[in-house]
């Protein structure tokens, strides 16, 4: 950073919220995405998975080598077919989301004490009616934990997506960097974790509002 | 304890169950053999027998939780492999050891599982939960809203039992319902189930590895060993009679005893009645206790008899030769 320069221009911030908020509306957005359309891919494959288990080790042996390949490198890969769009950042997005969804509602649904469904099952319910009456609803604790794992890895996540031309708060980072700037590369960054916190609480909350029966003693 | 079977049999609408030839073969694994018996109406039938020798495959069919390889299970008269299983389980209560309660729906919505799929109008299930609770020794108001996580053990077993009498089946098909509670629980729970079973008329099918369990809770008794039926009476049949050694080290080398428990002194032969003066320690007997407490007793004492009033009536005496006799009478050996 240039020298004398302060840490942190807190007029630059003021005069930049407007742009400030759009980034991060637009940050929002992405991650939604990102998360909405990872677990209608990630419950879809779950059910292939739980219908059959010989094919769980090939699903998440595929989405785990999405979940490894470096995200800077993926999106580059992808420019040359689907260009600087959000499309792009979007298959990325959704692709590192997969593993940890498919991982935590599997197991979420295996984890249904076999004693619960013998009983549902013993009592009459349909398989249809176990499937989202029983093994859903007590595999939402599981599956919210992936939920916010995996949220917390695209919020991060997003702001790489910068470099193709999305980004939300990644965008400053990008800025920053490039003018040697220190104040927009901290809205980008802290921003980005702020973000992430407040969400995390919120899944939090909502956890918490759907599955009151875990908060009894 | 003596047993009254007739007496609190208001309503009798239990349905008879009966296995015909039920065979149920996993691959060359034959688990249940050409099994026929009869589980009379409004009555428990116990199946009992060491682990493997398909008791619990063979309760599991009644429900079609397991599907017969062979044979023919009829619930009052109607093959029901020709019934909707689903249908079918809605009407027959289903009660396991690990009990299975739903965690995450209240003790209410538990017990409303049946009716619900059932269809039932909600002021019904309401009031019908609200009885059954009732039924089972909880205040309603003060039980219905809360969670599984929040009962002890004996409690949960409970639930379990009133959920799957919620919707007035007319079978109950219970797996060692009262195995996972310790012995002081599991007595409470055991007379208690044996009160409500006789007041509802219920037809029971048990499945336990206790004997004395099937003992007191058991109309009859099945005793199974690898896949086949090898004994099929009442308990004091049983314990008199056992069909052959497997039986007879079955239900244990205290049969004799057992056996007393299931006998009054009333039904006791006796000796005249002696001046009491002559008789200073004797127990006094009455003729509704069971041979067994009166044989503790009468051991107690000096004089080793006992006698046997009912009232201020002095009906005679009842001497360890007397109790020896009836062993004796029925016992092959």
């Amino acid at each position: 950073m240039t020298p004398g320069e302060p840490l942190v221009r807190w007029e630059w911030i003021g005069s930049h919220m407007d742009e400030i908020s759009f980034r991060l509306w637009e940050h929002f957005e992405l991650t939604t995405i990102a998360i909405v359309v990872g677990l209608v891919i990630a419950f879809a494959l779950s059910y292939i998975a739980l219908r059959l288990p010989r094919l769980y080790p090939p699903i998440t042996g595929v989405t785990g080598m999405l979940y490894t390949i470096p995200s800077l490198a993926l999106f580059a890969f992808l420019v040359p077919y689907t260009g600087f769009s959000i499309l792009t950042a979007e298959i990325g997005l959704v692709s590192y989301t997969l593993l940890i969804l498919i991982r935590n509602i599997v197991g979420g649904i295996r984890g249904v004490p076999a004693e619960v469904r013998d009983a549902a099952l013993g009592m009459g319910y349909t398989p249809r009616q176990i499937l989202w009456r029983v093994e859903l609803p007590l595999a939402l604790a599981v599956i919210f934990a992936g939920i916010r794992v995996a949220t917390i890895t695209t919020i991060g996540l997003v702001t790489v997506t910068a470099l193709i031309g999305e980004g939300g708060l990644g965008y400053f980072i990008l800025f920053g960097i490039q003018l040697f700037f220190s104040t927009p590369l901290l809205v980008g960054a802290v921003g980005s974790v702020l973000f992430a916190v407040v969400v995390d609480g919120a899944l939090v909350l909502v956890q918490r509002s759907l599955t009151p029966w875990s908060r009894v003693q | 304890m003596p047993r009254c079977h007739a007496g609190a049999m208001a309503e009798r609408r239990g349905a008879t169950v009966e296995l015909r030839e039920v065979t149920k073969r996993y691959g060359d694994t034959v688990a249940v053999d050409h099994l026929s018996l009869t589980a009379p109406a409004g009555r428990i039938t116990v199946l009992i027998g060491p682990s493997g020798c398909g008791k619990t495959t063979s309760l599991r069919m009644v429900n079609r939780l397991i599907e017969p390889t062979s044979g023919q299970i009829l619930i009052d008269g109607q093959n029901i492999l020709q019934e909707d299983p689903t249908a079918l389980r809605r009407r027959i209560g289903y009660v396991i050891q690990q009990v299975g309660l739903f965690p995450h729906r209240t003790i209410g919505q538990n017990v409303a599982t049946v009716p619900v799929l059932l269809g039932w109008p909600d002021a019904r299930i309401r009031a019908r939960v609200d009885e059954l609770l009732s039924l089972i020794g909880f205040d309603p108001a003060r039980m219905r809203d809360r969670y599984p996580a929040q009962l002890s053990g004996g409690e949960r077993q409970r639930v379990g039992v009133a959920r799957a009498m919620a919707a007035e089946p007319p079978l109950m098909l219970m797996d060692e319902p009262f195995g996972a509670v310790d012995p002081i629980v599991r007595e409470r729970l055991q007379n208690e189930f044996l009160q409500l079973q006789r007041a509802q008329g219920i037809t029971v099918i048990f499945v336990t590895h206790d004997i004395d369990e099937a003992i007191k809770l058991g109309d009859r008794i099945a005793i199974m060993r690898t896949g086949k039926l090898v004994q099929f009476a009442p308990p004091a049949e049983l314990l008199a009679h056992p069909a052959d050694d497997f039986v007879a080290r079955f239900v244990g080398s205290d049969r004799g005893l057992k056996r007393l428990a299931l006998l009054t002194v009333g039904g006791a032969e006796l000796d005249p009645p002696i001046d009491p003066s002559r008789l200073d320690g004797a127990p006094v007997l009455t003729p509704a206790m069971s041979l067994r407490d009166a044989l503790a007793e009468m051991l107690a004492s000096e004089t080793q008899v006992g006698m046997v009033r009912d009232g201020a009536n002095y009906l005679g005496v009842l001497t360890l030769s007397h109790i020896g006799k009836i062993l004796r009478a029925d016992d092959p050996k």
